[in-house]
């Protein structure tokens, strides 16, 4: 054990350092409104999960971590959904009560093993002012909310801060409310680009033509996984992922 | 009851199905093996009855009438037996309501629990005996007289061969597959005798049959059924309540609007 209480500051210190740099290299995740609901796009392996009829989860981490902290987000939701109703089912709570203090607690005890994870949650209202984005750390801390100035309803995830600063920043400027679905597609994408090419020394978002062929040379060797919580679907379930053919459709446009 | 969302013990149910995980946070009864006790002489659970299902030329169809009996006295005239449980799935219900819709909703969300932690759909087979081990877990109530259920299961795979599928069952849980149709409930001997009619000697087998005429024979099978039979609530004339259809084929589940029951009842049966 140890005993002072600097060196466990120090461990502390020192494994944070550790797990971002094991996340720095983590596919980004976009999530933003369009006018059906909200998408959700990475490129790489599959990293975006269905939790529930309105949540969705996008990750970024060690494979075996993103799914211990998947299936008990699909537990509690499930459980909760079912001696209650759907409509009990609560990001906020799943977020604040349930995971976070088990994700800071395991990332506190040196000893332990942490969560190599960091964790976007979505979920989708019954009115846009209603959505909610949840970023979720390894450390147990919570960002996000449910944004409610105009053409803000968006949220990333990157490997590195850096980068999702400037996917944020990026997005604050090109992002509108109410976009058709390949409109938001092609943004998404774009962001996308920028917060996995590396965040250049000045900061600056360079133009989207050139963001545009420097898509073009990331997607060569990338497969893109989209999915969508819909509103308007006919059904208690609002999430669906994006078909092959979705895709190339959108992708065309 | 106190609230589901805990903090969590992460990993602590080793789950194989949600069933399962219900089980694991006391929310499912456990699977009750004791032998034949006589329920209270004058208890009368409330039952529900009739249900059929056949195979016509889109997919499969499902209709239930809409009482609910607990021995001679109608508790209800307006129960749904006919159940979604997923995009591709229906369940119909006879016997006991009180657990044939806590099975439903087992049913459900066992389904989607497992799209959501396997990421891939259920196949018709596990779907079918998810039903099936339900049924056997709610033995002990059955033998005890006041949890039968006996419920029909229809799906489509457009991926398989036949598409539309469709099981009944006996209330130990034996899933039986049928080829054309399938019936259950109090009034479900008039019905068989129907289809059977139908299929063998109709104007065309029940497979060939376009959705109103499919509607049609539903509506005269439930019609002769509850002419015999107290418990089957047929059509109500005078309350215009109208059996409950659904029927799932390539493009999923559709539940006939009443108006179009109403109508083709109007020209065709009444």
């Amino acid at each position: 054990m140890i005993e002072e209480p600097y060196r466990w500051v120090e461990a502390i210190a020192n494994r944070r350092e550790y797990i971002e740099t094991q996340l720095g290299s983590g596919s980004p995740i976009v999530a933003l409104s369009y006018a059906g609901g909200i998408l959700l796009l990475t490129v790489g392996r599959q990293k975006l999960f269905e939790i529930y009829d309105r949540i969705a989860l996008g990750a970024i981490g060690h494979p075996g971590d993103i799914e211990r902290l998947r299936m008990a987000a699909i537990e509690l939701a499930s459980t909760e959904g079912f001696t209650r109703s759907a409509a009990d089912v609560s990001l906020r709570r799943l977020a604040y009560y349930s995971l976070s203090p088990v994700m800071k607690n395991a990332f506190e005890q040196i000893y332990g093993a942490p969560f190599l994870a960091r964790l976007l949650f979505v979920e989708i209202g019954s009115s846009p002012e209603d959505d909610l984005f949840l970023g979720l750390e390894y450390d147990g801390a919570i960002s996000g909310s449910q944004p409610k100035e105009p053409n803000s309803r968006f949220a990333v995830l990157g490997g590195t801060k850096a980068s999702a600063e400037q996917m944020e920043q990026f997005l604050r400027q090109e992002h509108r409310d109410g976009e058709e679905l390949s409109v938001a597609f092609q943004l998404a994408l774009d962001a996308w680009t920028l917060g996995h090419s590396g965040v250049s020394d000045t900061g600056e978002i360079p133009p989207r033509e050139q963001l545009r062929e420097l898509r073009k040379q990331r997607l060569e060797d990338g497969v893109i996984e989209a999915a969508v919580l819909d509103r308007g679907i006919n059904s208690a379930v609002r999430y669906h992922a994006l078909t092959a053919t979705d895709l190339a459709k959108l992708s065309a446009s | 009851m106190e609230s589901r969302m805990q903090p969590l013990e992460l990993g602590a149910s080793g789950l194989e199905d949600f069933p399962a995980l219900l089980r694991h946070h006391g929310l499912l009864s456990p699977a009750w093996q004791t032998g034949p006790a006589e329920p209270p002489k004058d208890f009368k659970p409330t039952e529900s009855t009739t249900i059929l299902a056949f195979k016509f030329a889109d997919g499969v169809l499902v209709a239930g009438d809409r009482r609910a009996t607990s021995g001679n006295t109608v508790v209800y005239d307006r129960a749904d037996k006919v159940l979604e449980i997923d995009r591709q799935s229906i369940m119909a219900i006879a016997g006991v309501p009180a657990t044939a819709w806590e099975m439903a909703r087992v049913l459900e969300h066992s389904f989607q629990f497992f799209r959501r932690t396997q990421l891939q759909e259920m196949s018709v087979d596990g779907k079918v005996r998810a039903l099936s081990k339900l049924l056997r877990d709610n033995f002990g109530f059955a033998l005890q007289g006041i949890g039968v259920v006996v419920p029909i299961f229809a799906t489509f795979d457009a991926k398989a061969s036949p598409a539309a599928r469709l099981y009944f069952y006996d209330a130990m849980g034996a899933q039986f597959e049928a080829t054309d149709f399938a019936a259950t409930g109090s009034g479900s001997p008039a019905v068989r005798g129907i289809l059977y009619y139908e299929n063998t000697w109709g104007k065309k087998p029940l497979q060939k049959l376009d959705t109103d005429d499919a509607v049609v024979v539903a509506l005269r099978a439930l019609d002769t059924a509850s002419e015999a039979d107290t418990a089957t609530g047929g059509i109500d004339r005078h309350a215009k309540i109208f059996p409950i259809m659904k029927m799932v084929s390539a493009s999923g589940i559709r539940t006939l609007p009443e108006e179009k029951i109403a109508e083709l009842f109007r020209k065709r049966v009444a």
